[in-house]
């Protein structure tokens, strides 16, 4: 009884050596992630920034773009009515080269759309900085948390991984590994019917 | 039946810049009666208004998702055979599989071509 009384003595004794320790270590952890916290607000500041600032010159290009999509059309529309003035009048030549300048106008009318197109990345890159800006902002009401309560130890549902931010990093993540391209969503449209 | 380049189509889409584009490349196509939605709330909300012809929609969108909205309008009688072209940079097969099941009409993953959103609207209105 005695010897069972000291060793259970002995076991409250380590495992209040454990617990001091590991306040102590919180203790000194707690300056670092009450630093992080307070940055992460900063951060999440700055994307959100970064996705403006895509999406202004984005607009801008396209404002531009539009531009001279509209003067093409006006330019084709002109050279069309000279040309057709010129073959009437029996100058084949000149409206031949009239005609060869509107084929060259319509192939910049073609790189104008793709430009158009290609700008579609700013959607993307505003999508995935949406993503990160709410991964931030989660992982710093948990960092919070985490100080308040003054324990690291994560309870069974959040280890689990269900939270929002665990959520949209997963998204992240399949998005690199998993994303179809038009291709393959084709196959699989036409598995579905769809010719 | 050929599309018609008079249809009523509308855009829906929270991004600013993709409605623009595909505005512009529906423009470039032949079409120019374009109307624009920023989410799928306000999007059912115009259709329920107007007479619309097709839909061209994102999928991730505040209020109301794209494909809440498809289920929206193949529920809803008045609406039920409006084309809907979903245009969406949610590329997982599995997202694919739901639009199909929704009633999406076709599929286009971003980023995209000219190409090959005239080639969609060409098997759409074939």
């Amino acid at each position: 009884m005695e010897t069972q009384g000291h060793k259970l003595y002995e076991e409250l004794g380590s495992l209040a050596r454990f617990v001091d320790n590991a306040m102590n270590a919180i203790s000194s952890a707690t300056p670092q992630i009450m630093s992080s916290s307070t940055q992460l607000p900063t951060a999440a500041a700055h994307l959100t920034d970064l996705k403006k600032m895509t999406e202004d010159g984005t607009l801008e290009v396209m404002r531009l773009t539009e531009l001279v999509q509209d003067s093409h059309a006006q330019m084709a529309k002109e050279l069309s009515g000279v040309a057709d003035v010129l073959k009437a009048m029996d100058c084949v030549t000149l409206a031949g080269r009239l005609e060869q300048v509107r084929v060259l106008l319509g192939q910049d009318e073609k790189h104008l759309m793709e430009i158009m197109t290609t700008l579609s990345f700013q959607d993307l890159v505003a999508q995935r900085v949406k993503k990160l800006v709410t991964i931030l902002d989660e992982v710093q009401t948990k960092l919070v948390e985490l100080v308040v309560v003054f324990g690291l130890q994560r309870n069974g549902n959040e280890a689990a991984g269900t939270g929002i931010a665990d959520q949209m990093l997963k998204q992240l993540e399949q998005s690199k590994t998993t994303a179809m391209k038009q291709q393959v969503a084709d196959d699989l449209l036409a598995q579905f019917g769809f010719k | 039946m050929p599309a018609d380049p008079n249809m009523k189509i509308l855009v829906v889409d929270d991004m600013v810049t993709m409605r623009k584009i595909v505005k512009n490349i529906l423009k470039q196509l032949g079409f120019s009666n374009i109307d624009e939605a920023e989410n799928g709330q306000e999007g059912l909300q115009k259709l329920r208004d107007g007479s619309y012809n097709f839909v061209v929609s994102d999928w991730n969108m505040p209020v109301m998702t794209g494909i809440d909205m498809l289920r929206a309008i193949r529920a809803d009688e008045k609406l039920k055979s409006i084309p809907v072209l979903m245009v969406t940079a949610e590329a997982q097969q599995s997202n694919l599989i739901e639009a199909v099941q929704a009633g999406v009409s076709n599929y286009i993953v971003k980023p995209f071509t000219a190409e090959t959103m005239q080639e969609k609207i060409g098997k759409i209105f074939k």
